[in-house]
């Protein structure tokens, strides 16, 4: 029965390292092809799973060609500051929700999460003629702005908060702090594997987001990476099928690193919750 | 009122105040960039908006009747459908992997594969594009090749120039991004089934085809359930990598023109933008999330767990 059970594993494995191979080719021949010198002007025919004479020319042609550099720290401005913003309000409010007592409560926390119902899509024709209105169109203000609620943030942390004992808190009233004090020294410092669960999913959120951004940023030299990419793939009649996959390959790389150090928090939050982000 | 009560009562306002001053970051934002646009994207819709100074005058249902009469916007409607309902094929693409997860056990090797297999949900949109363009090109692209190794002479189908087969290279896209996600929450379904379920099966002489039918699907429906729903809200909400595809147009021939893609084509890609028109798109686009997730918490009976555990003690 045992040795079943292994010789069961052991197939299971096979077949899952036989589809993971499947799978993962088209990021291994977007890395192959973005080396391969010849794939600048041609196509290569047949496909190639190895490069054929191997460069960097690729990566050369689109870092001339496209501000790669200027758009990846763009987007890594905006990435910080809205997920610092968004993680933070969501703390606040989740502290508030947790251990709070103030008039309409529940009204307030029904509010914020009745939100998650209504899809982005579907106001940013208004919100777009209220920025307008507002001045703020072509500068990051309408991006940022929006970062000041995080709904599924906020219910996160009051979760998570709420499961800090009041007596902690208690210790901190007796020394003479007040809410903010306890906030800061007592209950942020306990948050640490819910802080990095919602940076870790508002870094993903904001580093690929796209269609906003595109909405809002007019000015070529504050393209945030998807867009600036997207923009130098529909401008480019000629076919240059090597910088087009080395610059696919350039504005995964971060969000992928970032993925594999973080993984545990990623996989296991969006694992519990089923949300993204 | 001695000055005792009226200390009090300062002392609670100015608590009150100190918690509504962690709130009011939050409720500002959610006040002016949620709740008022909702109300601005009713009134939009039912109004002619001035491309300059945005100014409003109320024109009743126009702009829907328009819309409901324009093709354009009914094959919108009709593709956004058709493509939300083939994207669900990575549920049970995803629930084929959990079940070969589950049998390797929670180790080391199993959070490998999880960690692999959800990775396509992370690569940002322009790059799965970019890849997946030269993939599915008409000539030299590795999907056509590949499939010529298995018929005689050349395989030339153009997935992404012909409209007969692009919804199903963008289905294929859809696929590969999203079958990590559903494999993950299925894994954690399957996780959650007590194992004394299936021992007390084994007892009882239970065929493996009998477990499955009886005990991991009617366990799984809630699982299901969640999967289908967000699969299909964001199957309906699909912007970003069909755009990249297409343009806003939705070539080839508005094949992949879904409805967010109509009313940004609409608004912000026009030389003079209909705002009242996309406004009344985006309240339909509104409705349809909102009729498909409640028809999908009806149909697959989400929410009754009491109902779903009894069924599964009468089994």
């Amino acid at each position: 029965m045992k040795r079943k059970a292994l010789i069961h594993k052991i197939l299971s494995s096979v077949i899952l390292v036989i589809i993971l191979a499947v799978f993962m080719i088209p990021v291994y021949w977007t890395f192959v092809m973005s080396f391969d010198e010849t794939v600048l002007s041609e196509i290569p025919t047949p496909p190639r799973l190895l490069p054929r004479v191997l460069s960097t020319a690729n990566y050369d042609y689109a870092f001339a060609h496209a501000d790669i550099l200027r758009y990846v720290l763009n987007t890594a401005m905006i990435t910080t500051i809205c997920t610092v913003i968004s993680v933070t309000t969501a703390l606040m409010c989740g502290y508030a929700f947790a251990k709070g007592r103030f008039f309409l409560k529940n009204f307030w926390f029904v509010f914020v999460l009745a939100v998650m119902m209504i899809p982005f899509e579907a106001i940013m024709i208004p919100l777009y003629i209220q920025y307008t209105k507002w001045g703020m169109m072509g500068t990051y203000l309408p991006i940022i702005l929006g970062y000041f609620k995080y709904p599924y943030g906020i219910f996160l942390s009051k979760q998570n908060i709420q499961a800090i004992p009041d007596s902690l808190r208690e210790a901190c009233y007796i020394d003479g702090g007040r809410e903010w004090r306890t906030f800061v020294s007592v209950i942020v410092p306990l948050c640490g594997p819910v802080i990095a669960t919602m940076c870790i999913l508002q870094i993903i959120g904001s580093w690929n987001s796209f269609l906003w951004p595109m909405i809002c940023i007019r000015d070529r030299s504050m393209y945030t990476i998807s867009i600036g990419v997207q923009m130098f793939n529909s401008s480019e009649t000629v076919q240059l099928l090597g910088p087009r996959m080395a610059l696919a390959f350039i504005s995964a790389i971060p969000i992928v690193i970032a993925y594999l150090l973080l993984q545990r928090f990623i996989v296991t939050s969006v694992a519990v919750s089923g949300i993204k982000g | 009122m001695n000055p005792k009560k009226i200390r009090l009562r300062f002392s609670t306002l100015v608590q009150q105040l100190e918690w509504y001053s962690f709130l009011l970051p939050t409720l500002v934002c959610l006040l002016m960039l949620c709740y008022l646009p909702v109300f601005q994207a009713v009134k939009y819709s039912f109004s002619s908006v001035t491309t300059t100074g945005f100014e409003t005058t109320y024109v009743g249902f126009h702009n829907y009747i328009k819309l409901l009469q324009s093709p354009r916007f009914l094959n919108a409607i009709k593709n956004t459908l058709i493509l939300g309902l083939y994207s669900l094929v990575s549920i049970p693409l995803g629930f084929l992997l959990a079940s070969a997860l589950q049998n390797l056990g929670k180790n080391k090797t199993q959070s490998f594969f999880r960690v692999m297999f959800y990775m396509p949900n992370i690569i940002t949109g322009v790059s799965v594009v970019l890849m997946f363009q030269y993939i599915l090109l008409q000539d030299g692209g590795l999907l056509n090749s590949f499939l010529s190794l298995f018929v005689k002479g050349d395989v030339h189908i153009g997935w992404l120039v012909d409209k007969h087969f692009s919804k199903i290279a963008v289905t294929f896209i859809a696929a590969w991004r999203g079958v990590g996600y559903c494999m993950l929450i299925s894994l954690a379904g399957l996780q959650a089934i007590p194992l004394e379920i299936y021992e007390s099966a084994d007892i009882d002489g239970a065929s493996k085809r009998q477990r499955l039918r009886y005990i991991t699907f009617p366990c799984m429906v809630p699982t299901f359930t969640f999967l289908i729903v967000t699969r299909m809200i964001s199957g309906l909400a699909r912007f970003d990598d069909l755009y990249m595809l297409g343009g806003t147009s939705g070539s080839p021939t508005y094949s992949l023109q879904t409805l967010i893609m109509y009313v940004y084509q609409y608004s912000f890609s026009s030389v003079s933008p209909n705002y009242g028109m996309s406004s009344a798109a985006a309240m339909i686009f509104f409705v349809v999330v909102f009729v498909t997730t409640l028809a999908n918490l009806k149909i697959t009976n989400f929410g009754n767990e009491r109902d779903h555990k009894r069924r599964l003690r009468r089994r």
